[in-house]
């Protein structure tokens, strides 16, 4: 073996080999790219909680105050509203077509509550999110009416006596048919069902020129039925009803009241109690509601928005008090 | 081929706990699918009359028959949740090493040998991050510690030291203690041959006729011109001979009395011919021819050789060289000032790791000779038992000899061997080192390797004792078997007892251990194994000398299976194969001894120093980087599969998606796919040349510290919490209506919320886990949260069910609000943890991240890697042996040395097995009788 002169000069003498002389590709090849090395030190840490805590508690104030500012009333009536002969058998009461199913139910309007007042109405216990459920619909004919063939996956709803159902499946099949009326002392408060769905559906998911047809003509009847001289696209209950909820418990909206209801107004509710929920053992609620510019009552995204920015605070003292006391 | 082995198709040990993680995920896997599929045959029921039960329904959700729709949801749910197997985790791993391999380890330019133009290869891709947790080395001597190439270093003649070098184990020493050396620089009469690496003007072109002690000098050298058994080749010119010697170090003694101007270069059957220049006057020449009326042959009990030669004046003189040992022994009284010095000289040159040997003369008066050599001739002769009459003869004659001095031959290291087993032993790994060398040999070059020191508690376990030898010369294999076995056992038995009481008294000593083949024989015998495996594992260092081939696969597999630590072999030749297989890496050196090692090797790199950048910069980084990964992986599916699980409950049981089937397939492809890569590919915890500087962090790969079921629980601990915030603020948004017009959020609104949350925070976790950030981490996971985006801007026009999703969302302050929200808050407790967890319970490598914060990462001048620790009290002091040393570094290297010389001189003489094996293990032909 041949010993060359010298001890190594080894890194020197490769930097000459040709390699690639590329210094991207060099870089990488050697493992030597530029790179920020973030060290969570202690410093950082207090320094990212402080900020967080500075940033996050004035944006959870914010959106708790919005939160606030919604007035919501809210009331559970389906078991009031089953006459007392019937309490014991209630499905047997909603089954029954024969008996009239109207119902009055008195609200009192705490705080003032500034148009737009929201109706909605909240069911508990229903599961428009099993997967059954879910895939029983076909988008195809909702946008095409009778001229898709593609709903196989509406069973079991999916023609009725030989004839195809518009809309087709269980989701429409069940649709919500609850009725509200409200009166305020004794005018009648006029509700606006226009506008409740989210355009995009009503333009682009439900046909103009679909028709309901053979609709809820079968033996069994889930919910509600359609006006068939109004194209899908319009009936606006329907279209609120098909996005399906992701939870059991959800609600939808019904319509709209555009005046104010100041405060204790008191609102006589007339409504049609004809939604079978008593079978599953449902709750049925009716929901007044004001909206802010961040939605409905609710107060979690603030209580967390704070919640984060304050626990960031405390955390960012306790970790400077152990960086005061027990440096590194 | 006896020695050979199948080859074994080798895994990672990383890689086989990932497959045990894989089970364990199956079986999370299972028991969610189970708790999902009772819950459905619960829940399933005719009432819920919205769901149209009553009339021919499919078994999966026919209420009547609970148990099928048990086991058919069990099968939805399967398909379900099966994203949180990583199947993608193998191809990402596979592709991360591949590149790590083909470009990294392959392209390192402080693994590229330019002088014979060789970079390091990787020959297998699946075995990166095992470089980072080896623990035991065990590597071959000749061709991969050393260049097995002597070279007559130093001197010490007449009580003075002569030679200017300085050895690499000197230089270690000197850096320890921060004792700069100044190379001397070649002085223009330095010589440069192979066999030669003196330098000493007071010596050199006959300047030694003016030292004090001149004569010395001329014995000293007319003793390394004719005690010997060279034969000289070639020209009978100084600058063309060429000498054929039995080993290495023979020559190198030749050659230095040549380049003294004492140049041997004819050999007849009685005579030796020696050029001398300088003798009597400055410049004159003369040819002297000696006549060798004797010569008392080396062997490895005699350990020294003698030449009964007479001048051309008739002068009678023994020569004679041997080790100190056997010398000083014999040596005539008095003088004792000089015997002290050289004996100081000889443990000098010992602990620098040289070979050492001892020259004394006799002058002989013609009487005295004529009647020892009638006693000689007569042994020879002798029929039966020749070689012990022979001996006892010498005995007779090499007595009474004049100490000449001492000669330390350097076997020769390969470039900054010495610093490597250093920095290897500091990062916890323990090298072993198997040869088929003599033990002496083999222990000399453990010296010089740093492997063994004076302080060091030797325990040698050896088969050259006399009663070993007084039961083996009776012949009787059945008894010689039985003898050794019960030897070895008792001595074994010994050495732990010692080994336990050192351990137990603290600080003891550290502790080595040194075998030769034999005796390992019957000590890797199922019955003595475990006793083996315990001494050897309490030990730092392990020396197994002449071991064969498939001896040193034995003890790698030893190692290997019994002990379950990582084990890496290293070695140049045939004879090291079986080795290399059976350890979980094989390494070979390229270059000079063929390529069968090499073929055979996971890994080659063409010198032993680059193992340091291999195992503590690359196996590290590899390690840390693979760790990573795959902890991510995990992370990060279960994660997304969590809340999948927990929408489960929701739905009723029924298996419906929270996500899309394209968000689902395209997570792992897209969304979170190539940050993960990024990191596996350029996360560098500290830069390469702090990770040579602070060797110690490589324990931390031993430890297995980052891929412990404790890391993989806390992984799952967050996977679950963050699941839960996700699936949490999913369920609050449901409530009420999410912006100022009070329409309410479908399904698919809120899967593709709760998605959103899921990439932008999984992303954002990767960049925690992120040791340096390149401007790649930024745009890959930059890229992935667009490429999100971007996508579902698409898809979300297109497909019906989540028709305009993003749209409606995006039309609400609810969803920014969300969106800032929700990674803050899933990250919240991995923030808090990585914080305390760096500040109160740091990692190492975090430590000496945050002691070299301000450096920056220049790979460059890792080059001149310099050893600048602190050092301990313990390390100070004296670079010299402490206590009077025993190690003085006696190794003459004769393989065959009795069977070559006779064979010049027409005598047969039957070959040793162990020459054998020696010979053949030289020419790289794993060829070796097997001996029982």
């Amino acid at each position: 073996m041949e010993i060359a002169s010298g001890p190594s000069t080894d890194s020197s003498a490769a930097r000459t080999i040709p390699i690639d002389s590329s210094s991207i590709l060099d870089e990488f090849k050697q493992q030597n790219l530029p790179a920020c090395k973030p060290v969570l030190k202690p410093s950082y840490v207090i320094t990212t909680f402080f900020l967080l805590g500075f940033i996050f508690l004035p944006i959870g104030l914010t959106t708790l105050c919005a939160s606030r500012t919604v007035v919501e009333i809210v009331d559970r009536y389906d078991s009031e509203c089953v006459p007392g002969a019937f309490r014991g058998n209630k499905v047997s009461f909603i089954k029954d077509s024969s008996l009239p199913k109207n119902c009055s139910r008195i609200l009192k309007v705490r705080k003032h509550m500034k148009a737009p007042i929201y109706i909605y109405y909240q069911l508990d216990n229903y599961y428009q999110n099993h997967r059954r459920y879910v895939k029983s619909r076909s988008d195809q004919q909702l946008l095409h009416g009778l001229k898709s063939s593609n709903t196989g996956s509406c069973e079991p709803e999916e023609s009725n006596n030989g004839l195809p159902v518009v809309p087709c499946g269980l989701i429409a099949w069940s649709l919500f048919n609850d009725t509200y009326t409200l009166i305020r002392g004794t005018k009648k408060l006029s509700i606006n069902r226009k506008n409740i769905a989210w355009k995009s559906d009503r333009d682009r998911k439900f046909g103009k020129q679909v028709y309901p047809h053979n609709f809820q003509n079968g033996t069994l009847i889930g919910g509600g039925k359609l006006d068939p001289n109004i194209p899908l696209s319009d009936q606006e209950d329907l279209i609120v009803w098909m996005r399906t909820a992701a939870f059991p418990s959800f609600r939808k909206l019904y319509g709209r009241i555009e005046e104010d209801l100041k405060a204790d107004d008191v609102i006589v509710v007339h409504l049609m109690n004809n939604y079978n929920t008593y079978s599953f053992g449902g709750k049925k609620k009716l929901v007044l509601s004001t909206s802010s510019w961040l939605g409905g009552r609710n107060d979690f995204l603030g209580v967390a928005y704070i919640s984060v920015g304050g626990s960031s605070i405390i955390l960012s003292i306790v970790f400077l008090l152990f960086h005061i006391k027990i440096p590194r | 081929m006896m020695n050979s082995m199948n080859v074994p198709s080798k895994r990672s040990t990383l890689e086989r706990k990932l497959d045990k993680l894989i089970l364990a995920l199956f079986g999370t896997l299972f028991m969610m699918c189970l708790i999902g599929a009772i819950g459905s045959g619960i829940f399933i029921n005719q009432k819920y009359y919205y769901l149209g039960l009553d009339k021919g329904v499919a078994a999966e959700f026919n209420p009547s028959n609970r148990f099928v729709v048990t086991a058919l949801t069990f099968f939805t749910l399967i398909t379900l949740y099966s994203t949180v197997i990583p199947i993608s985790l193998y191809v990402s791993i596979e592709m991360i090493k591949f590149i790590q391999s083909t470009q990294f380890i392959n392209k390192d330019l402080h693994m590229y040998h330019a002088e014979t133009n060789t970079p390091a290869l990787a020959r297998t891709s699946n075995l990166n991050e095992e470089l980072g947790q080896v623990e035991y080395i065990f590597s071959d001597k000749t061709g991969t510690l050393t260049r097995n190439l002597m070279e007559f270093f130093k001197c010490s003649i007449g009580g003075e030291v002569y030679g200017s070098g300085v050895t690499e184990i000197e230089k270690g020493a000197a850096q320890r203690n921060g004792i700069k050396i100044q190379e001397l620089r070649k002085s223009a009469t330095a010589i440069q041959e192979k066999g030669f690496n003196f330098d000493d003007h007071r010596l050199m072109r006959g300047a030694w006729r003016n030292e004090p002690n001149s004569d010395t000098c001329k014995e000293f050298f007319r003793c390394l011109a004719i005690c010997h058994t060279v034969l000289p080749e070639g020209d009978e010119s100084p600058e063309k001979i060429t000498y054929q010697a039995a080993s290495p170090d023979e020559a190198a003694l030749v050659t230095a009395a040549k380049n003294f101007g004492f140049f041997f270069y004819r050999r007849t059957h009685t005579m030796i011919h020696v050029r001398e220049s300088c003798v009597e006057k400055m410049g004159k020449i003369q040819d002297v021819a000696y006549e060798i009326l004797n010569v008392l042959e080396f062997n490895s009990t005699r350990k020294r050789q003698s030449v009964v030669c007479r001048y051309p004046n008739g002068r009678l003189v023994l020569y004679c060289k041997g080790a100190d040992t056997v010398i000083y022994e014999r040596l005539a009284s008095g003088n004792d000032d000089l015997k002290k010095v050289n004996r100081a000289h000889l443990e000098q040159f010992g602990s620098a790791g040289l070979r050492t040997l001892c020259l004394a003369y006799r002058d002989l008066s013609p009487e005295t000779y004529e009647s020892w050599n009638e006693k000689f001739i007569q042994a020879k002769s002798s029929l039966r038992g020749r070689e012990t009459k022979l001996d006892e003869v010498a005995e007779l004659i090499e007595k009474d000899l004049i100490l000449i001095g001492s000669t330390a031959i350097e076997d020769k290291l390969q470039e900054g061997v010495p610093a490597c087993i250093e920095t290897l032993s500091r990062a916890g790994i323990k090298v072993w080192v198997l040869t088929g060398d003599q033990m002496g040999t083999a222990i000399n070059i453990a010296y010089a390797c740093n492997l063994i020191n004076n302080e060091m508690k030797q325990f040698i376990i050896s088969s050259e004792t006399d009663a070993i030898r007084e039961v083996e010369n009776r012949g009787d294999q059945v008894e010689i078997a039985c003898f050794i076995k019960e030897e070895v056992k008792k001595q074994l038995k010994k050495c732990l007892e010692e080994a336990q009481h050192y351990l137990h008294s603290a600080p003891g000593p550290k502790l080595t251990l040194v075998i030769d083949g034999k005796c390992l024989m019957y000590a890797l015998d199922p019955t003595l194994r475990v006793m083996l495996l315990n001494l050897s594992l309490n030990c730092t260092s392990v020396v197994c000398c002449r071991v064969s081939p498939l001896q040193k696969a034995q003890v790698t597999s030893m190692v290997k299976k019994g002990a379950r630590k990582i084990t890496l072999s290293i070695g140049d030749g045939a004879n090291d194969v079986s080795m290399i297989q059976a350890a979980h890496i094989g390494i070979g050196i390229s270059g000079l001894e063929g390529m069968q090692a090499v073929m055979a090797s996971d890994f080659a790199i063409a010198q032993f120093r680059y193992l340091t950048d291999l195992l503590l910069v690359h196996g590290r980084w590899s390690y840390l980087r693979i760790c990573k990964v795959i902890a991510y992986f995990f992370y990060k599916n279960l994660t997304f599969t969590l809340t999948q699980f927990w929408f489960t409950f929701q739905t009723g049981f029924s298996g419906q998606r929270f996500y899309d089937d394209w968000f689902q397939s395209l997570y792992n492809v897209i969304f979170t796919a190539l940050p993960v890569i990024i990191v596996g590919l350029f996360d560098k915890d500290v830069s390469a040349s702090l990770s040579k500087r602070y060797p110690e962090l490589y324990k931390e790969g031993i430890r297995d510290a980052f891929f412990k079921w404790r890391v993989v629980v806390t992984w799952a601990c967050f996977s679950v919490y963050q699941s839960l915030v996700f699936y949490h603020f999913a369920i609050t948004s449901s409530a009420s209506g999410k912006n100022s017009s009070g329409r309410m959020l479908g399904q698919w609104d809120i899967s593709t919320m709760a998605f959103t949350c899921v990439v932008i925070t999984v992303n954002l976790r990767l960049l925690m886990i992120c040791n340096s950030i390149t401007r790649w981490h930024y745009i890959s996971v930059g890229g992935s949260i667009l490429a999100w985006f971007m996508f579902i801007f698409v898809y979300s026009v297109l497909r019906e069910n989540v028709f305009f999703v993003i749209y409606v969302l995006m039309s609400t302050f609810y969803f920014y609000l969300t969106v800032l929200l929700v990674p803050i808050v899933a990250l919240f407790g991995d923030f808090i943890y990585l914080g305390i967890q760096r500040w109160f319970f740091p990692y190492d490598y975090q430590i000496v991240q945050e002691i070299h914060r301000h450096e920056l990462d220049d790979n460059t001048s890792a080059g001149s890697l310099e050893v600048g620790r602190q050092r301990t009290a313990q390390e100070e002091g004296n670079p010299l042996p402490r206590e009077i040393s025993r190690h003085t570094g006696f190794a003459f290297d004769s393989p065959g040395f009795e069977s070559f010389f006779a064979a010049q001189l027409g005598i047969y003489a039957p070959q040793k097995a162990w020459d054998v094996a020696r010979r053949a293990s030289m020419k790289s032909k794993p060829k070796m009788p097997q001996r029982n």
